[in-house]
C-alpha cells in the first residue's frame, strides 16, 4: 500500500515540487496550506510522514505540530521541518514539540525524497 | 626532455631530506624512545629512494634500500636504539650524500672507493638488518616500483593478510534511546535506508535493556541496540548522513574498515602542511565527520577547568575513530607544525639565484637611491609642488625596494645553528664528554655573506668550550653542576646589530690565569693598571693560549686572534662575559647588512655627516633646559642621567666660529649611551655605504662614506668607534686626528 504523506506549506510551488517528486516515487500525497489547513484536510486520516513548513500564515508548523502530536493517531508520526537557515531558536522550538528531521531550503527535490526515505524507508 | 631542473630539484630536495636525517637521529640519540624521530628518519630515507629511484640512480636507492629497511625494524621497535647504531646511521646518512652527489643529469657516476664504502657500511648494517632472504625479496620490489613515490604497500599489506575478510566491513554500531519512536524515528527506517549506501552484511539486535526492563517496560519506548555490519564503498560521511534526523536519539558509532583505516593514513599522510587542529585533518580526509568532531569539542568543553585539560586526541577513539588513524593524523600535525616552522628556518622553499646577481641588482639599487636623491633635491629647489609630491611617492617606493632588496640577502641563521649539532656530537664523542647544545633565535635574520663568514669563528669558539670551557664529568659534578655539560648558540637583534652568543656553563676565564698566561708569553710585563675588560681581551691577542694541554679541537692558540680578525673585517666586535665557576659567554656584534642604512644626516661646519638612525635615540638642543642640566666640555646631565658627549668640531679640529645654537643627539651604543655635539641636524636619509680607502684604515670612528644627492660625500661616523676613540683621548692616548 501505497505511503502517505502530508505537505504543509504556504508556498504552492514549493508544494507543487514536493508533490511532483514525491508521487514520481510513489507516495500518496496530501497538501494543507498552513496548519490550520492541514489539520482540517487531515480529518482523522492517517499519514506516514509529515512535512512542514515553519512560517505559515494562520498557523505557524511548531503549533501545528504540537497540535498534531496531541492527537493519538499521529503521535508517532515522523515530522521534517523546513527552515530557512537553521534558526536555533525554532530548533529548539520544534525540538520540544517532537521534531526531529530538519531540511534547509532551498534544497534539491531528490533531497527531500532521501529525507523521506530515511524516515520512511 | 630536459630532466636537468627536475634533478637540480631532486638535489636539492634530497639535501634537505639528508639534513633531517642528520637532525633527528642526532635527536634520537639523546631519545631513543621518540618514535615520531625514527619515523621522520625513516621517511627522509625513503623519499631519497624513492624520486631517487625516477631517475634510475641504482645504486644510490640499493644503499638507502639497506638503510631504510634498518630503519624499518626501528620503527617496529624490534630493534634497540643505541649510540652505536646512531653512529652506523650517521656514517650511512653521510654516505648517501656523497652517493646524491655522485648523481647528476648525466646519471650516477660512483667510483670504485665508493661502492667500497657503501658495501663496508652495508655490512655495519647487516647485523641491525632482517634476514637476508627478506631484503632481497624487498629490493625486487622496490626496484619495479621503481621509486613512484607511494608508500610501500608490501608491509602493511601482509599483516592485513587473514583478519582482512572480517575487517573489510564497516562496523556500526547504534544504540537508540527509549524516546526515539515517540519522536516519530523508526529504527528499521534507518537499517533499511543504510542498505541504499552498501551491502548490509549482518544486523545483531541487542535486546539486553528490553529484558532488564522487565515490570517497568513501556511499548511506546525502544529498548533495542543495533551492531550492523556494512560493506560499503561510501565515505564515512555518507554512512554518517543516513543517520542525520535519529543523531540526537541514538548513540552512533562509526567504525571505519581495516582498509580504509590504512587509506585515511596515507590521505593524512599526503595532506600538504598548514597548520591544522587534530580535528581538521581527520575531518579533511573523512575520518571523521563534523558532527562527530562537535561532539568531541563538547565533550572536551564540558571538563571543569579546575581539571586537567582532556585532549581532542584523547577522546576521538570513542568516536569510534580507529587510534592509529589518530595518531597518524596528531604525527602528521606535528610534522607540520615542525615543517613550517623548519621552512622558515631554512631556505627549503626557496629560489636559487646566482649571488652576483643579486649584488648587481643591490648595486643598481644603490645606484638608484642616489639618484632618487639628486631628482628629490633638484624637485625641491624648483619649487613646483607637484613635481615635489611625485618625488616623495617615488621615493617611498625605492625605499621599499631597497629593503626589499636588502631582504633577498638575508637568511635566518637557523640552518648555521643546527650544522653545530652534529659538531658538538663529534667533539663530546671525542672528549669523552657529556655536552648538550641548545639554540635560540634561529629565525633571525642576516646578510648570506655573512653567515657564511661567522662559521669558522663560531666554529672555533665552540670548539674552545667543548674543549677547554666545560669540565670533565667528574670536575662538573664535584663543583655541583650537572654532569651533562650545556652549550648554548643564541642570536637576537640588538639596534640595528645581530648578536650571536656561543655560551657554555663550564669553569669561565679566571683573571689571574689569562693575566699568568699573557705575563708567560710576554703580551704584558704586569697588570697593572688594567680593566677586567682589557685583561679579558688579552686573549685575543696573537699567541695566546690558555689551555694546560694542547689537543687537536681546539688548536695551538692560534685561534682567538684569527676570530677577533674575520669578526672585525665583518665590522662586528667581540665580548667575554666570563664568570668564573659559572660559564663564559662569547657574544659577537655584527652589523645587520653592509650595503645600504638608514642614516641621520647632519652638519658640522659646513660639511654632512652621518649616524646610523638605529643607534639614535633623540635630538635636543644644547642648551641648559628642562632636560639638560650642567653642561660640562665632555658629560651632561641628561634628566638625572650622566652622559659623556663628544663635540664633533672639537674632534675635526673645525677652525670656523660655532653657531650659537648647537643641538646634540643622544645615540647607544653597545648597552652603553652617549652624547655627539652637532651643528645642525638634517634629518633621516637613505644611505648607500660606500667603502672607504685604505688611508682611513686608522680611523674606527669612521664606517665609510656615501654620495649625497647633491654629489657631495658625507662620512659614515661610527658611533662605538667615536667613543672608544674619546675613551683613548682621555687617557691620554690621542689617536684623534692630529
Amino acid at each position: 500500500m501505497a505511503k502517505t504523506i502530508l505537505i504543509v506549506d504556504d508556498s504552492a510551488s514549493l508544494r507543487q515540487i514536493i508533490k511532483i517528486t514525491l508521487t514520481g516515487a510513489g507516495y500518496q500525497v496530501i497538501e494543507g496550506e498552513n496548519g490550520q489547513d492541514a489539520l482540517d484536510k487531515l480529518a482523522g486520516q492517517k499519514v506516514n510522514l509529515v512535512v512542514s513548513d515553519v512560517n505559515m500564515p494562520v498557523m505557524d508548523g511548531i503549533t501545528f505540530v504540537t497540535e498534531l502530536k496531541k492527537l493519538p493517531l499521529y503521535k508517532f508520526t515522523p515530522v521534517i521541518m523546513l527552515t530557512t537557515e537553521s534558526e536555533q531558536e525554532i530548533k529548539e522550538a520544534g525540538k520540544a514539540a517532537g521534531v526531529r528531521a530538519w531540511m534547509v531550503k532551498p534544497f534539491k527535490p531528490a533531497q527531500m525524497l532521501t529525507a523521506v526515505q530515511k524516515l520512511i524507508m | 626532455m630536459d630532466l636537468d631542473p627536475v634533478i637540480q630539484t631532486f638535489l636539492i630536495e634530497a639535501k634537505e631530506q639528508l639534513e633531517e636525517m642528520e637532525e633527528k637521529l642526532l635527536s634520537l640519540e639523546q631519545d631513543p624512545g621518540d618514535i615520531e624521530a625514527v619515523n621522520a628518519v625513516f621517511r627522509a630515507a625513503h623519499t631519497i629512494k624513492g624520486s631517487g629511484g625516477m631517475f634510475g640512480f641504482e645504486h644510490l636507492v640499493a644503499f638507502t634500500h639497506e638503510v631504510e629497511s634498518v630503519l624499518m625494524r626501528m620503527r617496529k621497535e624490534e630493534l634497540a636504539i643505541d649510540q652505536l647504531l646512531i653512529s652506523v646511521l650517521l656514517s650511512c646518512s653521510d654516505h648517501i650524500r656523497v652517493l646524491v652527489d655522485c648523481t647528476g643529469a648525466d646519471g650516477e657516476k660512483i667510483s670504485e672507493q665508493t661502492a667500497q664504502v657503501s658495501q663496508a657500511l652495508v655490512d655495519k648494517l647487516s647485523p641491525y638488518s632482517a634476514k637476508g632472504g627478506q631484503a632481497h625479496e624487498q629490493s625486487g620490489q622496490i626496484s619495479q616500483q621503481g621509486g613512484s613515490g607511494t608508500p610501500d604497500k608490501s608491509e602493511p599489506g601482509s599483516e592485513q593478510g587473514q583478519p582482512g575478510t572480517v575487517s573489510d566491513n564497516w562496523h556500526i554500531s547504534l544504540r537508540f534511546n527509549a524516546s526515539v519512536l515517540k519522536n516519530g524515528m523508526d529504527p528499521l527506517s534507518f537499517i533499511r535506508f543504510l542498505a541504499t549506501v552498501g551491502d548490509i552484511k549482518s544486523v545483531h539486535t541487542l535486546a539486553d535493556k528490553l529484558a532488564a526492563a522487565g515490570e517497568a517496560f513501556d511499548p511506546e519506548d525502544c529498548y533495542l541496540g543495533f551492531e550492523v555490519q556494512l560493506y560499503s564503498r561510501a565515505e564515512r560521511k555518507d554512512i554518517e548522513e543516513v543517520f542525520e534526523f535519529v543523531r540526537d536519539d541514538c548513540t552512533l558509532t562509526i567504525i571505519a574498515p581495516h582498509s580504509k583505516t590504512e587509506e585515511y593514513i596515507a590521505l593524512i599522510n599526503s595532506l600538504a602542511d598548514d597548520d591544522a587542529k587534530l580535528g581538521q585533518i581527520l575531518l579533511q580526509v573523512g575520518a571523521l565527520t563534523p558532527k562527530e568532531l562537535e561532539s568531541v569539542l563538547q565533550t572536551q568543553m564540558a571538563v571543569p577547568e579546575e581539571e586537567e585539560p582532556v585532549k581532542v586526541g584523547e577522546l576521538l577513539p570513542a568516536q569510534g575513530v580507529d587510534k592509529q588513524v589518530v595518531d597518524s593524523a596528531l604525527n602528521k600535525q606535528k610534522q607540520s607544525r615542525e615543517r613550517q616552522a623548519k621552512a622558515k628556518a631554512s631556505e627549503s622553499t626557496s629560489m636559487r639565484i646566482d649571488a652576483e646577481k643579486l649584488d648587481s641588482l643591490i648595486n643598481l639599487v644603490g645606484e638608484l637611491v642616489i639618484a632618487q636623491a639628486n631628482s628629490a633635491l633638484l624637485a625641491k629647489q624648483s619649487h613646483i609642488s607637484n613635481l615635489i609630491d611625485a618625488m616623495a611617492s617615488t621615493s617611498n617606493l625605492i625605499e621599499s625596494i631597497r629593503d626589499n632588496c636588502l631582504k633577498l640577502r638575508m637568511v635566518p641563521i637557523g640552518q648555521t645553528f643546527s650544522r653545530f649539532q652534529r659538531v658538538v656530537r663529534d667533539i663530546s664523542l671525542e672528549l669523552d664528554k657529556d655536552i648538550r647544545l641548545t639554540t635560540s633565535g634561529e629565525d633571525t635574520e642576516l646578510d648570506k655573506s655573512m653567515v657564511e663568514k661567522l662559521v669558522d669563528p663560531l666554529m672555533h669558539l665552540v670548539r674552545n668550550s667543548m674543549d677547554h670551557g666545560i669540565e670533565n664529568s667528574a670536575q662538573r659534578v664535584a663543583a655541583g653542576k650537572p654532569e651533562y655539560g650545556q652549550l648554548a648558540l643564541r642570536a637576537y637583534h640588538d639596534s640595528g646589530n645581530i648578536v650571536i652568543e656561543v655560551s657554555d656553563d663550564g669553569q669561565g676565564i679566571t683573571k689571574e690565569k689569562v693575566i699568568k698566561k699573557a705575563i708567560e708569553n710576554g703580551l704584558i710585563k704586569s697588570s697593572k693598571g688594567m680593566a677586567d675588560y682589557d685583561i679579558y681581551r688579552l686573549i685575543f691577542e696573537p699567541g695566546f693560549s690558555t689551555a694546560e694541554t694542547i689537543s687537536n679541537i681546539s688548536g695551538r692558540g692560534v685561534g682567538m686572534d684569527v676570530v677577533k680578525q674575520n669578526i672585525e673585517q665583518l665590522k662586528g666586535s667581540i665580548e667575554i662575559d666570563s664568570r668564573p665557576g659559572l660559564g663564559l659567554t662569547m657574544r659577537i656584534r655584527v652589523p645587520l647588512t653592509l650595503a645600504i642604512i638608514d642614516g641621520f644626516l647632519m652638519e658640522i661646519s659646513g660639511s654632512q655627516y652621518v649616524l646610523p638612525l638605529n643607534s639614535v635615540i633623540e635630538c635636543l638642543e644644547l642648551s641648559e633646559s628642562s632636560d639638560i642640566k650642567e653642561i660640562t666640555n665632555n658629560l651632561i646631565n641628561l634628566r638625572g642621567e650622566v652622559l659623556p658627549i663628544i663635540r664633533l668640531r672639537e674632534l675635526f679640529a673645525c677652525r670656523d666660529r660655532a653657531p650659537q645654537r648647537q643641538n646634540i643627539i643622544v645615540v647607544r651604543y653597545g648597552n652603553r649611551k652617549g652624547g655627539v655635539v652637532i651643528d645642525r641636524s638634517l634629518g633621516e636619509y637613505q644611505t648607500v655605504i660606500k667603502p672607504l680607502s685604505n688611508i682611513f684604515k686608522g680611523l674606527e670612528w669612521l664606517a665609510g662614506s656615501t654620495i649625497l644627492g647633491s654629489g657631495e660625500v658625507a662620512m659614515i661616523l661610527d658611533v662605538a668607534g667615536l667613543f672608544k676613540n674619546a675613551d683613548l683621548q682621555a687617557s691620554g692616548k690621542n689617536t684623534g686626528l692630529y
